[in-house]
């Protein structure tokens, strides 16, 4: 197993509040990577400064063995690093097929017109919008803008994915087949860090979990761990003597 | 006057028309992809008649020959405007893009009045015309508006066939999702400022080729194209062509039966009545 992204030390304030606090962690090669943590814990942050929207104040990010700590997004995309947003970002006035075509123009593989046009459609039909490809993408649903996200990403044809939430605010259909989505990105080669609140979607998708609270790593290990490590439940839970107390339950 | 004297109105009214879309379509470019009024318009139009001016009196090049140096030229002002008054401003509140552009226009025209003086000039440029009944349509009208579907054409192509159009559409649409997909953004912007500014010259040196110009003259030719891009909706350079033959179709119907001081009254009395009525744009049905 080798280390597709390597986070050393990074930290970074936004003025006295340490957001991301000399946080270290790697991902491997074709791992899913979940991190959780309560709100404002420096999930969102941490993402940013993977991909260079932050320069951290501290610290180092390698991405393939590269340096790119403060290196400008689209350098940073240009290697094959992409990510979703939590509240979707889609192109205005572009349709679906349009949108993805920018991906993958201007991504890893930056491929020329008439190539990204069928990259675009291949990521379209693999997250299910194959009968949305000319619809303007302002026109979609939450759900299909979330997918939107996602093809665009895909289109790139990314190393990395970065995932932020990308199942809040759909129904449980469509979280599940969302998660078939993720699941079958993963079998194509595809490294994924995600971010997510729903605790079943994640435990059941990631290989391993990082717990961030107050921008700094509370726990890492498999979910099984994770969940049952009296740390992390005070965290979500805030009451110390029901989190042993759901602690010793798990246990039992 | 005769029906076929207003018909013959309202067509050399359209071929007028569609140079002030050319003008609008830089004006409306740049503030479809940044979300910047960009008030070195006037004196980017005014530069272009005065690029005709020079370079066909003093470097004796024929008059339509000057439209590519033009282009090429207003590009590369274009960027160091961009560079100088438009970048810090990115994402900052409009009114500072605002004041910026609207400064160094100013500084521009001053400069300009303490060398040339706001005297008239007058390029003389001849193209044989077309006659239909008893009106004869100028060549240089004829030759303005082909020049105008031209370049249009041309804008269309680049930003609907090509990766940098595809590029500069993407940072339309949404800047921060852009950069994270690979686009540098930047250099976008600058490119779409750059073009735009090209764009306001290459009208302003068609302009020159029609009517006699003062140093002063970018400000009235402004004023037409914030009334053509409101016509064809913000951010819409194919609204803003079609808003200016509009407007020019307008001026054509108007002009057999007002005095021509009036026209300026009835183009904003359209304007406000667009604004209230029409928000987005009498043209801008496409857009969602």
């Amino acid at each position: 197993m080798t280390a597709i992204l390597e986070v050393q030390e990074v930290g970074k304030s936004f003025g006295g509040v340490r957001a991301v606090d000399r946080l270290s962690f790697v991902i491997e090669e074709r791992e899913i990577l979940g991190l959780i943590g309560p709100n404002g814990a420096g999930k969102s942050t941490l993402f940013n400064l993977i991909n260079g929207v932050f320069r951290p104040d501290a610290g180092r990010v390698r991405f393939c063995g590269a340096d790119i700590t403060g290196a400008s997004p689209h350098r940073v995309a240009r290697l094959g690093l992409a990510r979703t947003h939590q509240i979707v970002q889609p192109l205005e006035a572009m349709t679906v097929l349009e949108n993805c075509a920018v991906g993958a123009c201007f991504g890893r593989e930056n491929l020329p017109r008439a190539r990204a046009q069928e990259a675009a459609r291949e990521a379209a039909v693999f997250v299910g919008l194959e009968d949305r490809l000319d619809t303007p993408a302002a026109q979609l649903t939450i759900a299909g803008k979330k997918r939107l996200e996602l093809a665009r990403a895909l289109a790139a044809q990314p190393l990395l994915l970065l995932l932020d939430e990308v199942l809040a605010g759909l129904n449980p259909t469509e979280v599940e087949r969302m998660i078939g989505v993720i699941r079958r990105l993963r079998e194509r080669g595809i490294t994924i860090l995600i971010i997510e609140h729903l605790m079943q979607a994640i435990m059941s998708l990631s290989d391993r979990i990082v717990v961030l609270n107050y921008g700094k790593r509370l726990a890492e290990g498999t979910p099984a761990s994770v969940a049952n490590d009296p740390q992390v439940i005070e965290a979500y839970l805030g009451d110390p003597a029901l989190a042993r107390e759901l602690a010793g339950k798990t246990r039992a | 006057m005769s029906l076929f004297g207003i018909i013959a109105s309202i067509i050399d009214g359209v071929l007028v028309g569609s140079v002030y879309g050319l003008a609008a379509m830089g004006l409306t470019l740049i503030w479809g992809v940044m979300d910047v009024v960009n008030l070195t318009h006037g004196s980017m139009i005014v530069a272009g008649m005065f690029a005709l001016y020079l370079l066909t009196s003093v470097l004796g090049i024929t008059p339509y020959a000057t439209l590519l140096p033009v282009l090429v030229g207003g590009f590369l002002v274009g960027l160091a405007l961009y560079w100088i008054a438009v970048h810090r401003m990115i994402g900052r509140a409009p009114l500072m893009s605002l004041l910026s552009t609207f400064s160094v226009n100013l500084v521009l025209i001053g400069l300009g009045t303490a060398v040339w003086g706001t005297v008239l000039f007058n390029v003389p440029v001849s193209f044989p015309g077309v006659t239909w009944q008893r009106y004869t349509f100028p060549g240089t009208h004829l030759l303005a508006a082909a020049l105008t579907a031209v370049i249009a054409a041309c804008l269309y192509v680049f930003l609907y066939r090509t990766r940098l159009g595809k590029a500069i559409r993407a940072v339309a649409g949404n800047r921060q999702a852009a950069e994270l997909m690979g686009i540098p953004t930047t250099r976008v912007l600058a490119l779409a400022f750059a073009l735009g500014v090209a764009l306001a010259g290459v009208s302003g040196m068609l302009i020159a080729t029609l009517f006699p110009f003062t140093l002063l003259s970018g400000d009235a030719y402004q004023l037409k194209s914030f009334v053509v891009i409101v016509l064809g909706g913000l951010g819409n350079p194919t609204g803003a062509l079609l808003g200016g033959i509009a407007l020019g179709l307008l001026e054509g119907l108007v002009t057999p039966f007002i005095p021509v001081s009036w026209t300026l009254v009835i183009e904003f009395a359209l304007f406000v009545t667009v604004l209230i009525a029409f928000p987005r744009g009498v043209f801008a049905l496409r857009r969602s």
